[in-house]
């Protein structure tokens, strides 16, 4: 196998507040090797059930440490909480088309999340921090328990705006309320994760507005490595695979039905 | 030991291979020394013209199993000559290529084509596919499977293995009428047509309503199905469903099978084939056993 599967130790699982988890895997050469939007496949049962692996972006790559950001929706990630230090997973990565590097004459990075979609930009804001655009992130919670990563992005020096549905942080509403903090010139370029309908607002304020700019998506996965064709979507190209096409795609190449 | 398995004129190194569909991209995540290990590569099957698949979502997760409608999306027999093709030839494992067409003639025009291409070991017939004007498949006919089967075997430079869908009162049926128009193998069992439901959307959670359900959920039917054939047919069969280890594959050497394939496992465990393979030769050094013939076909009936 090409570096792609490994078993790896549990250095620790952190539970972040009421809503989140952290989960860090001593994995030296996938800390190395990962880079921004890509994801790991996690097999989260040792049985059959569930019988899928389940695809995490990861969130943090440092002292060979690998580590993903997580809320338990289901079984899958309800597993994951329960695991202990120790633990060993067996895990597919890093896999998937990542997010492209901001070229030298871009002014103005904007990272626009909803929910949990704010993992990837973690790691990306960490491999970023000495390029000279204004970094921001304008980000969508349910409520103000969902804000927690924050505080992490401004020490890499990303500026953050926040909307929270039920108004407990931030402005109230959807991220599009923040749309007003993107400048709108070719110097600017998006990068954006989180439900469809949210990526769907962006890529709409993308087209309209002539923004450049990318959205990581998200399907049910089965194997990960483009086997299957499971996880298509339809795309301006015709169908692609989330899992090896993308996650990340051209904002102007995704279709939204 | 004596691994070796014939179909035919074709001589596969092992038993195990992988099952249409459930293998692709195989060259990128496995190291070309491990690739030679399979007995047979099988990638997805192909039809005359490109197909684009079925829409979102294609496939849903079940107990120890999984629904599936992808809609067959592949470049068309001609793309996958120039492009693929040349790429699984370079890997130097025999080539199982996996055809599929909406009438009799299609079909020959796809086995000319590849009788061209040369550097095949074998084709596969994937028979669940329209039986023209009629609601059912052809692997649910056994007229249709006999026209089919004879029709390629006529053309044919290349061994004809007919894949057969467990969607059917009695397979053996099935099965003789594609062994009696010259089938030269078996492939069995395709997926059960299942579906699952959203009850929150009451919607069906596949786009295309219906689909396939394959894994470990469907493996003591696709035994039962298999060990039936073989007490009947005098063809090898590849047998598959829902084999995740070697003692699964085991059940299907012992049902009658002569070769096996692992499916759905390999979204969840890539290597799976290659495990299966050492557990079986692990399983016949353990049993004192020489030739895999003393496997096959060995339950006490
Ligand atoms: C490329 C990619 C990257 C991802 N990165 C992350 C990540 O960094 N962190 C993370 O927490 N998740 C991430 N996910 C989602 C994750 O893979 C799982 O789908 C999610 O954890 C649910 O799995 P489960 O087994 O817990 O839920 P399941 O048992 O499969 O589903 C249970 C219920 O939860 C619903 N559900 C499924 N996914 C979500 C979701 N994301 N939010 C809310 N409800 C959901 C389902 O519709 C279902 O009703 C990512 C997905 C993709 C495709
Ligand atoms: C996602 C998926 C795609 C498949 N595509 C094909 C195909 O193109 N042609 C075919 O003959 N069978 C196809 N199959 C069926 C498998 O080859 C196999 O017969 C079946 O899944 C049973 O084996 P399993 O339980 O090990 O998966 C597909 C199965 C799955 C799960
Ligand atoms: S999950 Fe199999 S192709 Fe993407």
């Amino acid at each position: 196998m090409k570096n792609i599967q490994g078993v790896y130790k549990v250095a620790g699982l952190t539970r972040v507040n009421d809503i989140y988890y952290r989960l860090a895997l001593e994995a030296p050469e996938l800390a190395r090797l990962v880079k921004p939007g890509q994801f790991i496949h996690i097999k989260v049962s040792a049985g059959l059930e569930p019988l899928f692996r389940r695809p995490f972006s990861v969130y943090r790559a440092v002292g060979g440490k690998v580590e993903i950001f997580f809320e338990p929706v289901g079984k899958g990630s309800r597993l994951l909480a329960g695991c202990k230090k120790g633990d060993l997973l067996d895990v597919l990565g890093p896999l998937g088309r990542p997010f492209s590097l901001p070229s030298r004459d871009v002014r103005q990075v904007v990272f626009i999340a909803g929910g949990v979609g704010v993992a990837p930009f973690m790691l990306f804001s960490d491999q970023i921090v000495k390029h000279k655009a204004a970094k921001v992130l304008l980000y969508g919670g349910r409520s103000k328990a969902h804000t927690f990563p924050l505080n992490e992005f401004k020490k890499n020096a990303v500026k953050a705006f926040v909307a929270t549905d039920d108004g407990s942080a931030g402005v109230p509403g959807r991220v599009s309320e923040l749309f007003g903090r993107i400048d709108i010139a070719p110097t600017t370029f998006i990068y954006a994760c989180g439900p469809r309908p949210m990526l769907a607002a962006v890529a709409a304020f993308a087209r309209e507005k002539g923004l450049k700019g990318e959205a990581s998506m998200e399907e049910v996965m089965a194997c990960g490595l483009g086997a299957c064709l499971g996880c298509s979507i339809p795309t301006s190209q015709g169908y692609q695979t989330v899992c090896h096409d993308g996650p990340v795609f051209d904002l102007q190449d995704l279709v939204f039905p | 030991m004596k691994i070796a398995i014939n179909i035919g004129t074709a001589v596969f190194p092992n038993p195990v291979t992988v099952a249409s569909g459930t293998f692709g991209h195989a060259e990128e995540f496995y190291g070309q020394e491990e690739v030679k290990k399979l007995g047979a590569l099988v990638p997805k099957t192909v039809t005359l013209n490109a197909q684009q698949g079925n829409p979102p979502k294609r496939i849903c997760e079940t107990p120890a199993g999984m629904i599936n409608a992808i809609g067959i999306e592949n470049p068309g027999i001609d793309r996958f000559i120039d492009v693929k093709l040349p790429r699984l030839k370079a890997a130097g494992v025999p080539l199982i290529i996996s055809i599929s067409a909406h009438s009799e003639d299609d079909f020959v025009l796809m086995v000319e084509k590849l009788n061209e291409a040369g550097g095949l070991s074998a084709i596969e017939l994937n028979l669940s596919c329209p039986n023209l004007q009629k609601k059912e498949l052809v692997a649910q006919s056994a007229e249709a499977t006999s026209g089919v089967v004879r029709r390629v075997k006529n053309v044919s430079h290349y061994p004809v293995i007919a894949k057969l869908s467990p969607n059917v009162t009695d397979i053996t049926a099935i099965a003789l009428a594609a062994e009696e128009a010259g089938a030269d193998g078996l492939s069995m069992v395709n997926t059960f047509m299942a579906m699952a439901i959203d009850i929150r959307k009451r919607r069906s959670r596949i786009g295309n309503f219906t689909g396939g359900l394959s894994g470990p959920a469907i493996r003591p039917i696709a035994v039962r199905m298999v060990c039936e054939t073989a007490a009947r047919v005098k063809i090898p069969i590849i047998g598959m469903g829902g084999i995740t280890n070697a003692d699964d594959a085991l059940e299907f050497l012992i049902a009658g099978a002569s070769m096996v394939a692992v499916g759905t496992y390999n979204f969840v465990d890539p290597r799976a084939p290659l495990t299966v393979l050492e557990g079986i030769k692990a399983y016949m050094r353990a049993h004192r056993m020489t030739d895999i013939r003393e496997l096959i076909g060995s339950i006490e009936r």
